[in-house]
């Protein structure tokens, strides 16, 4: 009697975490490319190098896939269907302005970056969804914590996105 | 007398300059065990499958990074270090891969194709500051023999691990990031879709009969001494 209370009381306190648990590896395999650029954003060539690495590794955090592949690997074509490719183009960047951010705050003189990334299913190219991220920071924080900050925001919308779809 | 007071400030400054340059070069880490770190991948990559599984023969691994100290990784906090050149753990890597799959052969004479490898970024690379970002990054030059046909393909490998304040949990970040963006950078360049097509449009032409042996530069250039400086120059004029 006393075992059943237990097992009773622990199905309670953990069953409402089980199931609030997000769904694990709903596609197998995701490719991020290196996001090109509009001509006319001064950013440094190290900056798409480092957002492409954050927004790998914060598309692996999204427990969304299975596994996160290189740019340019091969897929087994059995996974084809289940895997996602992610292409970007960062189209506006803004230094910011120290003073304005220092005087005025609140936003303003911030340094900002708009990228619009699109979602591909791999096997027969159709679009999956378009994400429109607008990141803002700081002057003071240099480009590659906006690249940190942009690859999060990325990646939380890719899950967004794709768990509707999911469910619709 | 105002003379003598210029001459005292200006022994002083003499001495704080002396004093500095004397702490500039005690700061340069030196290597040693406690600061030297192993990079090896725990299990090879598995490359992708050939219709046709070819041999490969890794020729040599030259630097092109530039970099002075290339076992240098950090240069922070007493410094941390490759316990061997990126160069040698590269080549390691790769050879353990790809001899994992059966894919290696004993020379290059008797190999189907022939890599030589340009190591240009091994390491770690300028992040946000918040974390490590590990980055190796190379091109290679994967060449038949007996077609004298070439072709140059490119991998990279990233990896972003988590800072550390403890000196011991530093190097094991940096350790773990090194050994992540390697694998990455490994596993970029076997499943590729870049070395798929050059072994099929290298091996494309070379089913004929036996060509003369091999002239050139590869044919020749093992991994010692000064290997592939001919090479060099080519790659260099390219």
């Amino acid at each position: 009697m006393r075992s059943l209370t237990i097992v009773l009381l622990a199905g309670l306190v953990f069953a409402p975490g089980i199931a609030a648990k997000d769904p694990e590896h709903i596609y197998k395999t995701v490719e991020a490319k290196h996001f090109t650029r509009v001509e006319g954003v001064e950013l440094s060539p190290a900056f798409t190098d480092y957002l492409y690495a954050e927004l790998r590794s914060e598309l692996g955090k999204t427990k969304m896939f299975a596994q996160v592949i290189g740019e340019g690997e091969a897929v087994e074509d059995a996974d084809a269907a289940d895997s996602v490719v992610i292409e970007g183009v960062i189209t506006e960047y803004k230094k910011g302005n120290r003073a304005a951010d220092a005087i005025i705050g609140f936003g303003a003189g911030a340094r900002s970056l708009k990228i619009d990334v699109n979602l591909t299913r791999r096997n027969d190219h159709q679009s999956m969804g378009t994400i429109n991220v607008h990141t803002k920071v700081s002057p003071r924080w240099n480009e590659s914590v906006m690249a940190k900050f942009a690859a999060q925001q990325i990646a939380h919308e890719v899950k967004k996105g794709l768990k509707d779809k999911a469910k619709s | 007398m105002n003379f003598r007071k210029i001459l005292s400030v200006c022994g002083w400054l003499a001495a704080l300059s002396v004093s500095a340059g004397a702490n500039a070069a005690a700061d340069e880490p030196k290597p040693t065990p406690e600061n030297t770190i192993h990079i090896q991948l725990a299990a090879p990559v598995p490359p992708q499958k050939f219709a046709k599984p070819p041999k490969f023969f890794i020729s040599e691994v030259i630097d092109r990074s530039g970099n002075p100290q290339p076992m240098l990784v950090l240069k922070d906090r007493g410094g941390v270090f490759l316990d061997r050149q990126p160069t040698q753990i590269t080549k390691e890597t790769l050879e353990e891969s790809l001899k994992a799959a059966d894919l290696v052969a004993a020379d290059a004479a008797s190999a189907d194709l022939v890599l030589q490898i340009y190591v240009f970024h091994f390491g770690l690379a300028h992040g946000s500051g918040l974390d490590f970002f590990g980055k190796v990054e190379f091109s290679v030059m994967v060449k038949n023999l007996k077609t004298e046909e070439s072709q140059r393909i490119q991998a990279a490998g990233t990896s972003i691990a988590n800072g550390a304040v403890r000196k011991k949990n530093l190097q094991k970040n940096v350790q773990a990031n090194i050994e992540g963006a390697l694998e990455d950078a490994v596993r970029n360049l076997l499943r590729g879709t870049q070395l798929r097509e050059a072994v099929a449009a290298l091996l494309k032409n070379s089913a004929g009969p036996p060509a003369a042996p091999p002239g050139g530069e590869m044919a020749f250039v093992y991994a010692n001494g000064d290997e592939g400086k001919r090479l060099k120059s080519k790659v260099g004029e390219r």
